[in-house]
């Protein structure tokens, strides 16, 4: 298993992945009639009437959510390599793991207090 | 031709590389010109990664999740000071970010 | 031969995607090049035998970072084109031109420092207490770079209060 022949079947399993979406769209394209009017073409919001237009500012605090998420997601990778070696590196690496989450726990801190995590 | 060396990646590194630069040189707009640089970082990470491998030496790797852990700091702060900077000027284009220009 | 055809297609692939990322008039098709474009960068390191950096690769760039730029350009809702205006002092065509000169520059030195000597220089890394891709990484990162890593949890907490302090105005 120590060549890249290993993911052929990875590979494989994404061609027939992307070709399965691409046929299905291509035929239904085909096949399909295509007569439009302005009703069929409003944009379908659940069957309620769409009232303004769709690209409408979002609120800043989605910008937050998804920041907190990328910082938190990196904190989630330098952690992982730690789980699978952690019984070589025994107390110490237990160690310098809490001073890394410590750091990033007074992160989360600040933004709890700031009502960065709030949903109004 | 078929095999495969470590130059063959720096070329590939060196062109990812060159595409970022005239994407920062040339777009005003500014996510886009964020966007080359993100593109830049990835050109930088594929040299390491592939020195690493013909090195069999992992240090190259390790640097890479660091370039990563900088990228994602990178884009939080940029893109929070393009949002400050769009809510002052309602724009994202470079060429308005004169203030403080000479 | 499989790394040939790995490597060939997958070259084309980033460096179309990195083209259309930089050319496309329109900023969210932008992005959607820009996580294919990730995404191939991600099966070029499996080629590389850097399965970890493959995982976090798609995890946190294609995952979290182009999700953040999705976001700011959905929040940044343009009432006009933002390339109308343009400074009549810019100066794109040397910019253009001064990249290609880079690029031309880059593949010199390339060339020329392979041309001179065959590169079969090794310097491997100590012996490890482990095995496996992940195991080894990480035995590094937390032995040898015990200090660079712990100076990155600062940098992300000092990135995470500045987004905050960046768009808190709003809130």
């Amino acid at each position: 298993m120590d060549s890249i022949e290993a993911y052929v079947p990875i590979l494989l399993f994404v061609l027939v992945a992307t070709g399965f979406a691409l046929f299905t769209l291509i035929v239904s394209a085909l096949v399909s009639s295509s007569k439009y009017n302005k009703v069929k073409l409003e944009p379908y919001e659940c069957g309620i009437e769409p009232e303004t237009d769709a690209r409408d500012r979002y609120s800043v605090r989605y910008y937050l959510i998804a920041m907190l998420f990328v910082i938190f997601d990196v904190e989630t990778v330098f952690m992982f390599p730690w789980a699978v070696i952690m019984d070589e590196l025994a107390l110490f690496g237990l160690i310098e793991m809490l001073v890394f989450i410590f750091i990033l726990v007074l992160g989360y801190v600040y933004a709890w207090r700031k009502g960065a995590l709030e949903w109004v | 031709m078929l095999e495969i060396t470590p130059a063959h990646y720096t070329i590939l590194s060196a062109a990812l590389f060159s595409i970022g630069v005239i994407g920062v040189l040339v777009r005003r707009n500014i996510i886009i010109v964020f966007m080359a640089i993100e593109l830049m970082l990835n050109a930088v990470n594929i040299n390491l990664v592939a020195y690493a491998q013909q090195l069999q030496n992992l240090i190259g790797q390790v640097f890479v999740v660091f370039v990563i852990a900088v990228a994602a700091a990178e884009a939080a702060v940029g893109l929070g000071i393009l949002l400050a900077f769009y809510r002052n000027k309602e724009t994202v284009n470079i060429d308005e970010m004169n203030v403080m220009r000479w | 031969m499989a790394e040939a055809i790995a490597f060939y297609t997958l070259s084309i692939l980033i460096l179309g995607l990195g083209v259309a990322v930089i050319t496309t008039p329109r900023t969210v098709h932008s992005v959607v090049f820009l996580v294919l474009n990730f995404l191939c960068v991600a099966v070029l390191y499996v080629v590389l035998r850097a399965e970890f950096l493959a995982v976090i690769q798609i995890l946190v760039y294609a995952g979290g970072i182009v999700v953040l730029y999705l976001f700011v350009v959905m929040l940044v809702n343009l009432k006009r084109q933002p390339e109308e205006h343009q400074d009549p002092r810019r100066l794109a065509k040397i910019g253009l031109g001064l990249s290609g000169a880079m690029l031309v520059e880059l593949a010199a030195i390339v060339v020329y420092s392979y041309s001179r000597e065959p590169s079969s220089v090794t310097a491997p890394s100590p012996a490890f207490p482990v095995q496996g891709n992940v195991e080894q990484l990480g035995w590094l990162l937390y032995t040898d770079y015990l200090i660079p890593f712990e100076v990155a949890s600062v940098l992300l907490l000092v990135a995470m209060v500045g987004a905050i302090i960046l768009a808190r105005r709003e809130l």
